[in-house]
């Protein structure tokens, strides 16, 4: 991987803020482990300029803290799943099949549309312009004409709602 | 675990805030965190639900992008022009890589190669692209869209004329590669895959560790974790040309490369030797036993196979 000398500078200067980020956000005695991982997702980023900004750096920390959670959380369930199945095997899972894998997204897809449309048509359509097409909330606020606390309320709407989804489908 | 309500309420605040591109209160988020262990899990927990949704969202508009259209009256959304550059590239990528992820039902045709150990196979994908399949090895492609491939098992070169607009995209078990202008082999692990990249470079799960490997690097994705380390790059599916390069190789891995490469059955004795040593394949063929002095190890016959052990 190619060294940027000017990322690496700025990495070393915010490392004392990243773990003290990571340690907030739960790391715990992982902390240096994952720094090493968001060094190398930073050294591994397209824009090498863009990622020397410390608001870069902590929202990649964030967003790998959010990857470990999931990732996590879908191994127990994996495993909760199938020792279900059969108890003592669950080392040798295999990936459920494309198809499978296909409809338990369209399932998904269905209830995360139902969740949404039962906001009402502007929290979904915000949420979309939001999260998918990754617009920001002041651009969204202009478009949709609302005040840009108007847009932070109906998020939190629809995140409330997500998770409320996901506690349903986890349990289930 | 349903959290206090005050918690949950901040949790989903601060989800809101830090979502967007301009979001700076970092410290404040970060003295929230530290006030309570609690809080962390909050956020993780509305965070997860989020992310996941909101991939789901793009999975399927991804499909409907790039199935054809059935009419539809809520076509997959168009993409902004007032988004910063990077994000249309990014979630053009994202809907390439999981359109390939999930769209291969058995509804659609692919056409499957396998090889027998000791064979190779060249599959043209015409300008310029081609794919080196190696022994003992599965490989997938759609009938649409000569841009995706994926490994089942085994071995394979990839040299990929680079189309930004048009990424080619390999899955290998739940990973995704993307070329970014490209020669590299990879191999599947019985918990991941190697990579290791000789021409331009290859972007690993974009999604996730978005890891971007450059050419003379070699990425090991285990247990969902990534370990990178150099290589030389004309090392790098020599196997194609006959040759196979180990620098501090176990024996197992020796004697499961050898098997593939040539249709022989090598099996490997004790694990704890590490080898080096460049080999001609031609060679080992003809004369299993030659291998012993250039690996610096015992290379005997039992039965049908050839076994790896120290001296």
């Amino acid at each position: 991987m190619a060294f940027h000398s000017k990322l690496e500078q700025a990495y070393l200067a915010q490392r004392p803020r990243l773990l003290r980020f990571l340690i907030a956000r739960g790391a715990g005695d992982a902390a240096e482990d994952l720094l090493q991982e968001l060094w190398l997702r930073l050294a591994g980023a397209g824009d090498p300029e863009a990622a020397a900004h410390p608001a870069y750096m902590l929202r990649a920390a964030d967003r790998l803290m959010i990857d470990r959670f999931r990732s996590r959380r879908q191994e127990v369930l994996r495993e909760q799943a199938w020792s279900e199945v059969q108890p003592g095997l669950v080392e040798d899972i295999a990936p459920a099949p494309d198809a499978e894998r296909s409809l338990a997204a369209r399932q998904h897809f269905a209830a995360v549309e139902r969740a949404l449309a039962a906001l009402g048509a502007r929290p979904a359509a915000i949420f979309r312009r939001h999260r998918i097409e990754g617009v920001a909330q002041r651009a969204i606020a202009a478009e949709f004409g609302v005040s840009l606390s108007t847009v932070e309320s109906d998020l939190r709407r629809a995140y409330a709602a997500l998770a409320d989804l996901r506690r349903t489908l986890d349990e289930a | 675990m349903i959290p206090d309500p005050k918690v949950r309420e901040a949790a989903l605040r601060w989800a809101a805030l830090t979502g967007d591109p301009d979001f700076a209160d970092w410290e404040g988020f970060t003295d929230w965190l530290e006030a309570d262990p609690a809080h962390a899990r909050a956020y993780d927990e509305v965070q997860y639900a989020v992310t996941d949704a909101a991939e789901v969202m793009e999975t399927v508009h991804a499909l409907a992008k790039a199935a054809p259209a059935p009419a539809n009256d809520n076509p997959p959304f168009a993409l902004s022009a007032t988004r910063p550059a990077w994000i249309g590239a990014a979630i053009a990528a994202a809907l390439v890589l999981v359109a390939s992820f999930v769209l291969w039902p058995a509804t659609r045709g692919e056409t499957l190669y396998t090889t027998v150990p000791g064979e190779t196979r060249l599959i043209a994908l015409g300008e310029g692209s081609k794919i080196e399949l190696g022994g003992d090895s599965r490989l997938a492609i759609p009938d649409e869209g000569a841009r995706r491939a994926r490994l089942e098992s085994g071995q394979a070169l990839f040299t990929i004329r680079h189309d930004a607009a048009d990424p080619f995209v390999l899955t290998v078990g739940g990973a995704r590669l993307v070329d970014a202008g490209t020669v590299f082999d990879v191999r599947t692990r019985p918990d991941g895959l190697a990579l290791a990249v000789a021409e331009g470079a290859v972007v690993v799960n974009p999604r996730v560790q978005a890891l971007r490997v450059e050419a003379g690097h070699r990425a090991v994705l285990e247990d969902g974790r990534l370990t990178v380390s150099a290589v030389e790059p004309a090392e790098v599916g020599e196997w194609a040309r006959g040759r196979i390069t180990f620098r501090d190789a176990g024996p197992a891995e020796v004697a499961a490369e050898l098997s593939r490469a040539t249709g022989l059955v090598f099996r490997s004795s004790g694990g704890a030797a590490r080898i080096s040593g460049s080999i001609a394949l031609d060679q080992v063929r003809s004369d299993p036993a030659s291998l012993a002095p250039i690996l610096g190890m015992r290379v005997q016959r039992e039965g049908e196979a050839w076994v790896i052990a120290a001296r």
